[in-house]
């Protein structure tokens, strides 16, 4: 049993390692951890089923396909340009105008493919404005990951929890949706106060901006028309079956494959040109990390943690400020998908002694909110600052830490904040 | 510190690979570049207008109207050679009512081409002389920033020529911008 517990272990602690030191890529790392994992029958064979989490799986991989059958319609660019042309040349609103489109976007599709299609609007409009890009581009970060907390598809972690809780897609929309919208406010009322001196754009020279950017063409950015239409009819029909899924008795990720079925089968686009663009490397290195996890909970490892901390701490408030700050400071420096995949069985393991529903709510709050602390704390983030590093806008790691930070401690205090008054006061 | 730095460096190595460029590819379809970004400066325009050119659409006094503050040379040649045919074949009393006619009808479109271009807030000036319209326009264009000419300019339409041969020839020859309508 030692023996077991002990390689259990071993396998978590290295993949962590590798994962983290990324001379590896992730999903291989994964994959062998897992693989040592079933070679040792740490986990038998027969109970693989039971650890793969098919629901957070599936649910990816049918949002990955509609994202991407979506984006060769032109959707998203069509949405940047109509963005920019609401701001009407003033910085200030495009500040506010496209962090609630990224905010609102990555609640419902993935946060890399949000950021990776607005990023060039946003720098292209910046130089028209000849401005600072880099409040544009640190609201376009933070948006995203804040937005991402808001749904139950919004952000990977969310969809785990959702799958090994429970929770509806209307249950984070609740919880989560209020904490979203008090902290985008709260960003951005920090950017403003930060950079506001310098968003500021001369009458004449705005009047420019303005005619530059109302001469795009934003029926130019849709390539096909028709798929454009039956995108948007499949994206409004996907959201709007997460909303009634619990009603219907419908897991999510049957909600996001019937819809890529929907979207394939409509647009008559070719599956191999779609399915070949799924991230598969990500969908693996979660079914790796799975099994890994797996192992810890079979070898009865997480339940002698959930003991400790049960022994250690009494309340669920307590536990509550635990996990969210011990998450979110925690994603902050290592991928929150393994930190999810960790912490789940342990908040299960500790529902044998108290309630564990407002736990699930502070893990979705840190392990979210905790991306926006450093430069490599979420995914949005790296694509970003990757981005603006090849446009030679440079955003150093310690630039990024003194207010993604900030915005981390002030956003996870203001979210526990909020959940407590719901369901601990 | 080293190490620290290399995983940074690892982070950020090719990070959004080949998908960054690909959508750089699809915006460039439709965002302007930085050059096409550049609207010339322009201050002077020719528009040289003669016997054909009967008429002057409002589009292009609204095309104009968008170069604030440039001034526009309203130029309207009698074609010389014309002018010695008429001269060989008729006697002098009919040359005279010839000229008179021609020079009649010349003011007549230049008031006309004035008055419209002043509405559209442009300051214009505007001369009438005998000469040879390629060469003169040509040398004319030099001193001014863009051109706006007819396509009827110096000959008539017909179905083989949609262009006149002289509007034509000031398109490929006159380095400076040019309007045909």
């Amino acid at each position: 049993m030692l023996y077991t517990e002990l390689l259990a272990i071993a396998v978590f602690l290295i993949t962590y390692a590798l994962i983290i030191d990324e001379r590896i890529h992730r999903a291989v790392a994964a994959m062998a951890g897992a693989a040592v994992i079933i070679f040792t029958q740490i986990v038998p064979w027969d109970k693989i089923p039971e650890y793969l989490d098919l629901g957070t799986i599936f649910l990816l991989m049918g949002m990955m396909i509609i994202v991407n059958t979506a984006r060769k319609s032109g959707l998203f660019e069509y949405i940047a340009i109509r963005t920019a042309k609401m701001a009407n040349g003033s910085p200030v609103k495009v500040l506010i105008l496209f962090s609630i489109v990224t905010a609102v976007v990555s609640a419902f599709l993935d946060n890399v493919t949000t950021v990776l299609l607005l990023t060039p609007m946003l720098l292209y409009i910046a130089k028209l404005m000849e401005l600072n890009p880099v409040p544009f581009l640190l609201s376009e970060i933070f948006a995203s990951n804040i937005g991402g907390a808001a749904t139950l598809i919004g952000d990977p972690p969310n969809i785990m929890i959702a799958s090994a809780s429970g929770l509806t897609f209307n249950d984070f929309l609740m919880t989560m949706g209020p904490i979203v919208l008090v902290d985008m406010v709260i960003m951005l009322g920090m950017l403003y106060l930060i950079y506001g001196k310098g968003l500021r754009v001369q009458p004449e020279e705005r009047q420019k901006i303005v005619q530059t950017i109302n001469a795009l063409d934003e029926r130019a950015a849709i390539l096909d028309r028709s798929l454009f239409n039956k995108s948007v009819a499949t994206i409004l029909l996907v959201v709007f079956l997460f909303f009634i899924h619990s009603s219907l008795g419908l897991e999510p990720a049957i909600i996001a494959l019937t819809g890529a079925a929907i979207i394939l089968f409509w647009s008559r686009v070719q599956p191999d040109e779609i399915l070949e663009k799924i991230e598969w490397p990500a969908l693996f290195f979660f079914g790796g990390l799975f099994i890994i996890v797996g192992a810890l909970v079979e070898t009865g490892l997480i339940s002698q943690v959930a003991g400790f901390v049960v022994a250690h701490v009494h309340t669920t408030g307590e536990a509550m400020i635990l996990i969210a700050w011990f998450a979110a400071f925690a994603s902050a420096i290592v991928d929150n998908i393994p930190l999810t995949a960790t912490l789940i069985p342990l908040i299960n393991d500790m529902g044998t002694s108290m309630d564990v529903g407002p736990l699930w709510w502070a893990l979705s709050l840190g392990a979210c909110l905790g991306g926006n602390g450093t430069a490599i704390g979420a995914s949005a983030n790296v694509v970003v600052i990757g981005i603006a590093e090849r446009e030679g806008i440079n955003i150093s790691f310690v630039d990024f830490l003194k207010i993604g930070l900030v915005v981390l401690v002030v956003s996870v205090a203001i979210g526990l904040g909020i959940l407590w008054l719901r369901y601990i006061w | 510190m080293g190490y620290f730095t290399s995983l940074i460096q690892r982070k950020f190595k090719d990070v959004a690979g080949t998908r960054y460029d690909t959508v750089m590819r699809e915006y460039r379809e439709f965002l302007l570049t930085e050059e096409e970004r550049k609207i010339p400066e322009v201050r002077s325009i020719l528009m040289p207008l003669d016997y054909f050119v009967k008429e002057i659409p409002p589009a292009l006094y609204e095309t104009l109207s968008s170069y604030e503050g440039a001034t526009v040379s309203l130029v309207y040649i009698i074609d010389l050679e014309v002018i010695r045919i008429v001269e060989d074949s008729l006697n002098a009393d009919t040359m005279a009512e010839f000229k008179r006619k021609r020079e009649a009808f010349g003011d007549e479109i230049l008031q006309k081409a004035t008055a419209d271009l002043e509405k559209a807030g442009l300051s214009v000036k505007s001369r009438m002389f005998s000469g040879r319209k390629f060469d003169n326009i040509q040398e004319i264009a030099e001193s001014h920033d863009m051109i706006a000419v007819s396509k009827k300019y110096a000959a008539s339409m017909t179905d083989v020529a949609p262009v006149s041969p002289v509007t034509m020839r000031l398109a490929q020859t006159v380095t400076k911008p040019i309007i045909i309508y």
